[in-house]
């Protein structure tokens, strides 16, 4: 199979296999300072809750593990508190008060439009940013308090995150070949987009995780996988389910692709990136590219060739092998002493 | 072609300074290289490249020092630094021409100055201790020495004349309290506790090198890292939980992966708080570190380097017979990852032994068990052979059955094998036992694995169909070549005539038949001739039904 050492070392050098001590450790004073803090805070707008009522669950690459490296840890965790939500309507009062229980010097605290975000820094550098998507379970279901705080545009979103991980630690746990596909798309996108300031022209790891899940082609020759076969696959199928629409100079003036939670509130997870017809154009320009870089690269005979097009793609960690010729002449002339 | 002509083939050098045809100062992607070409006197050489005025800390494979070989009124003045292309003997340099030599080292400067971060960090951790050691400002060597590279351990120190040992606590080394006129060769300090830490993850960790030196917040990355675990979970508890007793600490880091396996050793200043765990001084208390030149020195890592089967490490084998086969298979169990053997012999060695024995002439007068001992000692401080200058008899051949991993018989008296034979399959002996004998002559030898819960045992080599006893059924000698062979020296003293191969060929059939013992690829028991044609598995009938011994 071509290839082979070479994506067993990228996937040893991109992947993380747990959260270390020192984000555990930041997770854990996090939850205690909600767990000591906001019941009060929550008290002073006659809202009752104890200590024991606010339940936190891991939720994203953590919990099924296809977290791979990047220049921030991002870490997802659910915060779920009972409320009413017919007498408090305005869920971003709520979350201003979840920002009020963790905002101390040494994290940043703001409000983003699905979560509250705590920054870590070091040496003026962001390293770490757990987001804190809030919760009200109500009449047995849960609401995801939804809005900026400035904004006019706010809700109560029904929501399953249960149901949404359950959903993906079945997909994903047992299927290594699946979960390391998933690792090379997210490892992709980071390349890609490694310059783009806005969260919203950027595909989020969700949408590109249900994706490898829908379209994922298990792929193997005598007893190891193909991940290169496999993930050309994978991603020429995802680029099928977009839909392209061109003028007549064949242009690409359109690019659509529908992706939906499998679990309520069954949105669509590119909704964002769709506010602007010119992001999923990008994305659609930057995913067929990718598409024929490893085409490219299945059809090669070469593996040096080969590797070329795949560095195209996931970027200088993964490792070129060295031109047959070169490798095949070193070879000949290789002493077969044993060394002392 | 010349050097120079060579060099422009390449669209991406250009030629600086012509010193002559042959040595030239060259640019290639903004740095500067000496060239000096290959000798073309001498077949095995190549060519030699130096980066100039660089201190080449951000690549791996530019040596550290300035050479000052380079003192020639034709080269400029500066630093040079020797590229180290190739690695010692893995070329065959003699069957590649001129030009292909200088080509092939432009080629591999190309790769070298191309590589991206993930290339350049497996490079570094190759050389890691090179950089390390190069780093540490100590004068005396510290030798480590471990049993184990996966967990947390505490660990002492011991000062000796010209090194420090630091050696995992619970390893007891055969020379520790070896005197020197009364005085102790090694001293045991206690001002600084010591710790071995595991790094199970090396992602991102590089040696100090050109100016970015080891700083507290390496020891702190490795411990306590931000996105990496680099430490497993248990190693990360008992760092959480130890409580240092001293203020300053000396903690030793142990990185293996597929591409290198180092240990080095650093000595951190802390504040002093008294009560803080090992852990929270690395990451709250360290004041100044200071880089020990490390070098690995315990007997689990010589054998893995040279890739032994390390499952014999920590088993016991009993070795009966310290004759010229004893002698041979004990000398090459220990320098093949047995470290703990135990030798039953009576006899001395006399002058006349010594042709046919693996050490030499030292010990000629005393007893030959106790000359293997010593001698074997001396190999490593780990090995610990324990001699019983006697003949084993029932009860010690089944005392020493409940605590051996492993017997080996070498020892010819036929008499004595059945003997032993019998008690062992009496008292259902559960560890493997090898009969190994050479056949009078020295022509043939033969090696019997017995696993004694199974069918098959030495007494089924003297037992035909009908269950009699007959003489050893395995020989491959015959009577009268057996006649010629034998050596009369009056009153009936008989020796056997033989050379040391069929002994060295002996043994190394047996190392073999030991290794499939411990890899459980063996595990019936099974016969095995040894010839100077070939090792194989004998075709005489074994196991034999009508034994009286092994059979119903
Ligand atoms: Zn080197
Ligand atoms: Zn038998």
């Amino acid at each position: 199979m071509k290839l082979k050492k070479e994506f067993s070392d990228f996937y040893k050098a991109i992947r993380i296999s747990s959260e270390t001590n020192a984000l555990r450790e930041k997770r854990r004073v996090l939850q205690e300072d909600i767990e000591s803090k906001l019941p009060d805070i929550l008290k002073k707008h006659d809202i009752s809750i104890t200590k024991s009522d606010i339940k936190m669950i891991d939720q994203g690459s953590y919990k099924y593990n296809t977290t791979i490296i990047d220049d921030v840890v991002d870490r997802d965790v659910a915060v779920i508190i009972p409320l009413d939500i017919t007498k408090n309507d305005d869920p971003r009062k709520i979350k201003g008060y979840l920002r009020d229980s963790i905002n101390i010097a040494s994290r940043t605290v703001y409000i983003k439009e699905p979560c509250v975000r705590a920054s870590y820094y070091e040496n003026e550098r962001e390293w770490l940013h757990i987001d804190l998507p809030l919760y009200a379970r109500y009449d047995e279901k849960l609401y995801l308090a939804r809005g900026k705080e400035t904004s006019s545009n706010f809700s109560w979103e029904n929501a399953d995150p249960v149901g949404l991980n359950d959903y993906l630690c079945e997909k994903i746990n047992g299927n290594a070949q699946l979960r390391r596909i998933i690792c090379y798309i997210k490892k992709w996108r980071n390349e890609k987009y490694s310059s783009t300031e806005n969260d919203h022209e950027i595909p989020p790891s969700i949408g590109l995780t249900l994706l490898a899940c829908d379209c994922f082609s298990a792929l193997s020759t005598d007893d190891s996988d193909d991940d290169l076969r496999s993930l050309q696959k994978t991603m020429k199928s995802i680029l099928n389910k977009f839909s392209i629409k061109k003028d007549q100079n064949g242009e690409i003036i359109s690019a659509s692709l529908n992706c939906y939670l499998p679990v309520s509130p069954y949105t669509d997870v590119f909704i964002k990136m769709k506010e602007s017809k010119t992001h999923m154009i990008t994305f659609y320009k930057r995913f067929s590219k990718a598409v024929a870089n490893l085409t490219s690269a299945v059809q090669l005979e070469s593996e040096h060739d080969a590797g070329e097009y795949v560095q195209k793609v996931l970027g200088p960690v993964f490792i070129v092998p060295a031109k047959e010729a070169v490798a095949a002449a070193a070879q000949n002339r290789r002493e077969h002493s044993f060394g002392d | 072609m010349t050097v120079r002509e060579v060099l422009e083939t390449y669209n991406e050098i250009s030629i600086d300074k012509e010193i002559t045809e042959e040595i030239i100062i060259f640019t290639l992607y903004r740095r500067q290289f000496l060239i000096f070409p290959p000798s073309k006197d001498n077949p095995a050489s190549t060519a030699l490249l130096f980066l100039c005025n660089d201190d080449g800390a951000d690549f791996p494979h530019i040596m550290l020092n300035n050479e000052t070989l380079l003192d020639s009124p034709l080269i400029p003045k500066g630093k040079y630094r020797w590229v180290c292309l190739y690695e010692q003997e893995s070329l065959v340099n003699s069957i590649v021409s001129y030009e292909d030599k200088i080509s092939d080292s432009i080629e591999r400067l190309i790769e070298l100055l191309s590589m991206n971060e993930i290339e350049k960090e497996r490079e570094f951790q190759k050389e890691f201790m090179l950089y390390w050691n190069a780093n540490s400002v100590e004068k005396k060597p510290y030798s480590v020495y471990l049993t184990q590279e996966d967990e947390f351990a505490e660990m002492d120190v011991y000062f000796g004349e010209s090194n420090v040992r630091i050696i995992e606590k619970g390893l007891y080394l055969s020379d520790i309290n070896d005197r020197d006129n009364d005085k102790r060769k090694w001293v045991r300090h206690v001002e600084n506790d010591v710790f071995f830490i595991p790094i199970s993850d090396n992602r991102g960790i590089y040696p100090p090198r050109g100016g970015n030196n080891w700083a507290s917040q390496e020891i702190k990355n490795i411990v306590f890292s931000q996105q990496v675990e680099h430490i497993s979970d248990s190693v990360f508890k008992q760092i959480n939980c130890t409580i240092p007793k001293t203020q300053n600490i000396i903690l030793v880091f142990g990185m293996k992966s597929e591409w290198s396996n180092v240990t080095f050793a650093v000595k951190i200043k802390c504040k002093n708080n008294v009560r803080h765990s090992l852990l929270k001084k690395i990451l709250y208390d360290i004041v100044a570190i200071n880089p020990l030149t490390t070098e690995r020195k315990d007997y689990l890592y010589f054998n893995e380097q040279l890739g032994n089967d390390i499952g014999l490490l920590k088993k016991k084998v009993l070795v009966v017979g310290a004759g010229s086969l004893g002698s041979y298979v004990a000398f090459e169990l220990v320098k093949n990852g047995a470290a703990h053997l135990k030798l039953y012999d009576r006899e001395m060695l006399e002058d006349d032994n010594i042709l046919r024995w693996a050490y030499g002439g030292v010990g000629v007068g005393s007893n030959k068990a106790k000359i293997i001992s010593t001698l074997l000692g001396l190999l490593h401080p780990e090995i610990e052979v324990i001699a019983e200058p006697k003949n084993i008899d029932e009860r010690s051949l089944i005392e020493e059955t409940s605590c051996s991993d492993l017997i080996i018989f070498t020892i010819g008296n036929s008499d004595e094998q059945l003997k032993f034979n019998r008690i062992l399959k009496a008292s259902q002996c559960a560890i493997p036992v090898i009969y190994t004998w050479l056949e009078a002559g020295g022509k043939y030898s033969h090696i019997l694995y017995v696993n004694y819960q199974k069918k098959g045992c030495f007494e089924c080599l003297y037992t035909n169909e009908n269950g009699d006893l007959i003489n050893n059924r395995a020989r491959m000698n015959s009577d009268d070549i057996m006649d010629t062979a034998i050596i009369r020296n009056g009153c009936g003293g008989t020796r056997a005539a033989y050379g040391t191969t069929s002994l060295l060929r002996t043994t190394a059939a047996l190392l073999d038949i030991i290794q499939k013992v411990q890899m459980n690829e063996l595990t019936e028991s099974v016969l095995v001739d040894v010839s100077p044609e070939s090792v194989c598995i004998s075709c005489t009938t074994f196991p034999m039904e009508a034994c009286k011994c092994c059979g119903n």
